[in-house]
Order: structure tokens, then sequence, then C-alpha cells
């Protein structure tokens, strides 16, 4: 009997203490928020790489949380309004000077495994860099470029030669030439496809149009003095819009009503498409052997290409950001999560996965596009003033496709970056870069 | 000079029932081209719902291959309405439904009371209440946004049915169509009710509620459409599955780099389904109220 009463005491004694020391272990636990875009499928892997970080890490739990692609920028600002930024986030690249600058964002380099860091390729290293003190901010598993796509049977019907690589991509003369010819070929409607269909609430008219701007020797703002009159509204801009202007004035160009698909659409309507390199999955699809993928053409003396897109970072707000580190390196390791970025003909943005992908390596059909990283990508203006630039020279490019004047439209856009700046003081320290 | 009388009208008639037969054709016409604008995209999706291949229905847009499918698959719906799938949509879709249930229930309640006690109640300052309600109407949603989170996040609600739910439930556009469409009821019918002892409460549920069927309709089919189509506001304030509705998750469909058309129209397909049923179950008020409306105004 006093046995069983000092079971029950002993019970009565511990059975509290264990809830509490469960308690304890229970809220131990960290947990993190990781807030991303993305299709389907992308959705489905990063669900998945949780659960496996998961299973490797019990001391971390990790809480998703899916923005659309399209509204993300709203989801990010009622984050910060509500002061509740996730732990890790996704992040366009162009945006990450801003978010620096606006003080959301920390250093990952202590944080992620150095074997990642040292796998960067360059171009992804200077996708995720903060030009004021040149720290890495950001890291992704991808990159991207554009390239220029042809139909291979309209090209060898006017003799056009096909470049090999970087280094011997169309001229501007080349070009226009071929553009012309192809004007006059039965079946072409039109010559080329910009992709004016992706409209200006995207990023694609900064990102692919601005390089060949920058091949033709201008640029969206003076990159030592941070001020965009006088390059932007310069002669070369203004020389190189009009020149765009004039192949859409031709009837060169798929209006922005025609959609995207015309390269490849019933016909095939469009001789070239100047197309991100995830494009080629959707075209090849249709059009068999019949594409081909070039480098895209030097306006001037050296050619241009894009880079950046979505990549991760660390909040400044994280409240275990060691955690936060631990489940990016997991991730750009993950072997199913490269697997799967595989399947999506992926750009390569470390160089362990390039060696992977069988598409971008040499002899691959997209080495010339994995080519231009290493060549001729120049990243968009670094500086907080950023989202302004891209937004104030969208409507300036759309403008002039209309019709309107290119010198008036280029010096409307430079007015409004520079009031942006001065209304920012400068955005300090930029304005004392120089 | 009779015969001559006669014989007059005989001729006219002839062409005015012409001309009323052309008006008939004219009119055909205009409402058969009206209505193919209006069903051509609705048969355009279903068309497109029904293949299996993203890439060919982008290759297929344009043309009027876009209309026409040769092998028809119902893979897209099942991906789209399995629960335990690739993305929860079957759950997205029952999210939706508890949403729209919810909010169009209490928001007939809620509603159609305010706008009672504002056309039959003794309030004081009833008609600055009044001019209140109608000038938060031309108040744009967008500009609200923001607090409106923040208020929600400080409350706790984020990721919540409730916080998708509570911010709708009371509209000034409806208080304001309750208000309107009680005050035009004869004041007799107030007061007989009230002259036999019934309470404020009893006027408004027995005599005033079902006299009110058609404002009901249309109020229940104006709410319903809003928040089955919501999608800034359940985007910036849901995180998970939970109760995310299914207008953000066809959002998914449209990526970065890709966009999984084939199933983005099946969701669509499925997502029009209940508003659909809504409307044919309401159609008879909702015309009538407008149909009202239109007399009265």
């Amino acid at each position: 009997m006093s046995a069983y009463l000092g079971n029950r005491l002993l019970i009565a004694l511990f059975a509290p203490s264990a809830f509490f020391w469960c308690a304890g272990y229970v809220e131990a636990k960290s947990v993190i928020h990781v807030m991303h875009q993305g299709d389907p499928g992308w959705v489905k892997a990063y669900g998945d790489v949780a659960k496996r970080f998961e299973e490797a890490n019990p001391d971390i739990d990790v809480e998703m949380i899916y923005a659309p692609h399209d509204a993300y920028n709203e989801k990010f600002s009622a984050a910060v309004m509500a002061k509740q930024l996730p732990d890790v986030m996704e992040l366009d690249a162009p945006f990450l000077a801003n978010y620096v600058w606006s003080g959301y964002l920390q250093p990952i380099k202590p944080l992620v495994d150095q074997d990642v860091l040292d796998d960067m390729t360059g171009s992804n290293i200077a996708q995720g860099t903060y030009p004021i003190d040149k720290d890495l901010y950001a890291i992704g598993l991808t990159d991207s470029s554009v390239v220029l796509y042809g139909n291979k049977k309209y090209l060898e019907a006017i003799s056009a030669r096909i470049p090999k690589s970087v280094d011997d991509a169309w001229t501007r003369e080349e070009f226009e030439g071929y553009l012309e010819k192809l004007s006059k070929l039965e079946g072409v409607k039109w010559p080329i496809d910009t992709f004016r269909g992706y409209g200006i609430k995207t990023e694609w008219i900064t990102y692919a149009y601005g390089p060949l701007l920058e091949s033709a020797g201008c640029d969206l703002i003076d990159r030592k003095a941070w001020k965009a009159t006088g390059t932007l509204d310069g002669d070369a801009c203004v020389k190189a819009l009009t020149m765009m202007q004039t192949w859409v004035k031709n009837g060169w160009v798929v209006p922005t009503s025609s959609g995207t698909n015309q390269f490849y659409a019933e016909g095939q309507p469009a001789a070239l498409a100047m197309g991100g390199h995830w494009f080629y999955a959707e075209a090849a699809a249709a059009m068999k052997e019949n594409i081909v993928v070039m480098p895209l053409p030097k306006i001037g003396e050296k050619g241009v290409s894009p880079n950046g897109t979505w990549i991760w970072g660390i909040s400044a707000t994280s409240e275990n950001p060691e955690a936060a580190g631990k489940f990016l390196s997991f991730l750009l390791k993950d072997k199913e999560y490269r697997d799967y970025a595989k399947t999506q003909s992926a750009y390569p943005g470390l160089k362990s996965f390039a060696a992977e992908s069988p598409l971008y390596s040499e002899g691959g059909p997209l080495a010339v596009a994995f080519e231009q990283a290493s060549k001729t990508a120049v990243a968009r203006p670094p500086h907080p003033a950023y989202p302004t630039i891209t937004s104030a020279f969208m409507q300036a490019v759309d403008k002039i496709f209309n019709g309107g004047d290119a010198q008036e439209a280029l010096t409307a856009a430079a007015k409004k970056i520079d009031q942006d700046i001065e209304d920012n003081a400068g955005y300090p320290p930029f304005d004392e870069q120089q | 000079m009779s015969d001559l009388v006669l014989s007059q009208p005989a001729p006219l008639a002839i062409p005015r029932g012409n001309s009323k037969t052309g008006l008939r054709i004219v009119q055909t016409v205009c409402i058969f081209m009206i209505a193919l604008v209006m069903i051509s995209p609705l048969f355009m999706l279903l068309i497109a719902s029904l293949k299996d291949d993203r890439f060919r229905i982008l290759a297929d847009m344009g043309s009027f291959r876009a209309f026409w499918v040769s092998d028809p698959t119902l893979s897209n719906y099942r991906e789209i309405a399995n629960f335990s799938g690739e993305l929860a949509y079957g759950r997205y879709l029952f999210n939706s439904l508890v949403i729209l249930v919810v909010t169009v229930v209490s928001g007939l309640i809620i509603n159609s009371m305010a706008g009672f006690v504002l056309a039959w109640g003794s309030l004081r300052g009833k008609a600055i209440l009044l001019a209140l309600v109608v000038a938060l109407y031309v108040i744009p949603q967008e500009s609200i946004i923001m607090p409106l989170v923040v208020m929600m996040s400080r409350a706790g609600l984020t990721d919540t049915f409730a916080v998708q739910i509570l911010p709708w439930v009371a509209s000034p556009l409806y208080v304001f169509l309750f208000y309107q469409f009680f005050a035009q009821l004869p004041k007799e019918l107030y007061e007989a009710a009230e002259m036999d002892g019934a309470s404020a409460f009893r006027i408004y549920r027995s005599i005033f509620i079902p006299l009110s069927l058609p404002a009901l309709a249309t109020v229940s089919i104006l709410m319903g459409i809003e928040s089955w189509n919501q999608y800034l506001w359940p985007t910036l304030v849901t995180q998970t599955d939970y109760a995310r509705p299914i207008a953000v998750a066809i959002a998914t469909f449209f990526g970065q780099d890709s966009i999984y058309w084939d199933r983005a129209m099946a969701a669509s397909v499925l997502m029009m389904i209940p508003v659909l049923i809504l409307y044919l179950a309401f159609q008879r008020w909702f015309v009538s109220s407008f149909v009202g409306s239109a007399v009265k105004g």
C-alpha cells in the first residue's frame, strides 16, 4: 500500500516536471518562415525540400509562405508594414539594392556554407552583391539570360550566317539586314518577336531591351554619378531606341496584341525571337529540330546580355539567422531540388549545377546562353532607385514603340528617375559614390 | 373616294410589316453577335481545359484551333479536384465556398439590419449616418488595404478564414441598397404591425425580409461574386493552404517563367461553376430587382 502511495507520489511529483520539460523542449524548436513564389512545380519542390530539411534537422520547423508571382511585391510590402518579414525570402535580383538600402536584408556569407559560396558563378555573385559594402546578400541555384532564337528553315532560306559562339554574334548591320530580308520572305509575317506581349507590368522590357541599349553604348543611368539625365536621354540611347522604333514602324516586330507564341504558333509567323532561356522549352516542344539558339546581336562595339533572376536572401529581422542560413545551404545542395530545376531548363547559377546541366554544357542547345553569363552579362543598375528606374524606362519604351518621340520620352524618364533620387537625398551613401 | 380612303392603309401596311421583320432580323443578328462575343472566351476556356498539353494550348491561341479539341481529356480536372494532389486545389475550392457562404449569409443579416434601422429606426442623426455610409462607398478598397493588413495582423487573424470574411461582411453599398429598398415599402405596413404590438425586430424579420427577396437576391449575387473573386486581399493575408481561396491558388499557375494554361483553364472553369449556380438560383429576383430599380429610378 505504502509502495503504491509512494509510486503515486512520485508520479505526482515528476509528471508536472516532465510536462514542463517537454514543453520546454517544444519551445526550444526554432521556426523559420520562408516566403517564395513560383508555379505549382516549384511550389511542390520547395515544399518537399522543407520536409527533407525538417527530417534532417528535427530542431527546426519550416513554414512555407507562398505569394503569387504577380502579387509578390504587394505581399512583400504588406509583410514589411505588418513587421512580419519572413526569415528567408525570394527576391528579384535587381531589387536587391533597394531592399538592402531599406534595411530588409542581412549579409549571408557568415550564414551559408562556404562550399556553396565558392560554387557561385561570377554572374550569381554579381546579382547578389550590394555595391556599397560589396557584401553578399542573396544567393540562388539559378540565373538567367536572353538569347536570339531562330527558325532554321527561314534562316537557311535567306542564307543567314548562324553564329556559333558569343564572339561571332551578329553585328547590327547583319541583324538589320536579316530582318529586312526576312520581312520579304514568304511565310514570315513578322521577322522578330521581342515579346512585347509580356507588357509593361513585368520586368521584361528593362531586362531584355536594356542590354541592347547598353550594347549600343548607353545605359539606364550613369553608374558612377547615379544620374539618369545625360545618359538615358543622351544621343546613344536616343539613337538606339529610335533604331528599335524603326523596327516596329517597319512592321518587323510582333505587336503586343499578338501574344507571345508567334515564333512557334501555327504557320510559325515570326522568324526570330528574342527570348529568355525559359522560352526554349516551349519553343522546342513545338518546333523540334527547326530551332537555332544564337547569342544576342552586337548593336555597338560590344555584346551585352542580361542576367539576374529570383534569388534567396535572409531578412535583417530574422530571429533565427543561423537556421535560415542552414536551410539555404540545404536547399542549394538538395539533389531532388536540382533535379527538378533541370527539368525546367533552369539556367545555372552554381558551377556544380552547370556541370550537371547538359542543356547548358558545351555542345548543349543552350550553351551559347551560358557562355553569355561569363562574357557579356551586365546586371541591371544596382541602386535603391531601381524600382523607379525600371518603371520610368518601361513607360518610355512603351511610348516610343507606340510612335512617341524618343528624345522626349527618354528625357521625361530621366527626369523622373533623377527626381526620385533627389527626393531621397541621393540615397546616401550612393550619393558619395563616384 | 371612300374606296380610295379604304385602300390607302393597305400599301402602307406591307412596308411596315417588312420593316418589323427587318428590325427583328437586325435585332436577332445583334443579339447573336453580342452573345458570340460574350460566350466565345468562355467556350475557349472550356475547350482549353480539355487539352493536356500547355504548349499546344499556347500554340493554338489566336487561331480557330483554340475552339477545337480532337482528343479531349479530363486529366486537368482530375488533378485539380484531387484533395491530395500536387497542390490541394480541392481544398482551395472548399475554402472559397466556406468564405463565400459565411460572408454572404452574415452579410445579408448585417447589411439588411443596418438598412432597416436607417430606413425605419428612430435614430438621431440618421441623415448624417446615411450620408457617411454613402461617403464610405466612394473610398476604394485598395486605399485602405495596407492599414487593414496591419490591423488584422495585430489582431492575430493572419492566415485564418475570419480575416477573409470579417472586413467584407458590412458594406456601405449593400447597406444603402437595403435602405433604399426598405424605404420604398409602404409606411402602413410598418405602422399596422407596430399597432399589433410587433417589435422592430419582428417587423424586420416577419414582414420586411419576406418582402425583400429581390433585394436579398441582388445582394447575394453581388456579394457572392465579390467574395468569390477576391484576389489581392487573400494574397496579402493568407500564408498557407489552410485558408487560401481558389482565386489565389489559380495564380500559382502563372509562374515566373512558365504559365500552366491547361490546369489554369480547368481551375477557372471549376471556379466559375458555384457563381453560375448562385446566379441561376437567384436570377429571377436579381433581374426583377434591377428592373424595379430602373422603373423607380
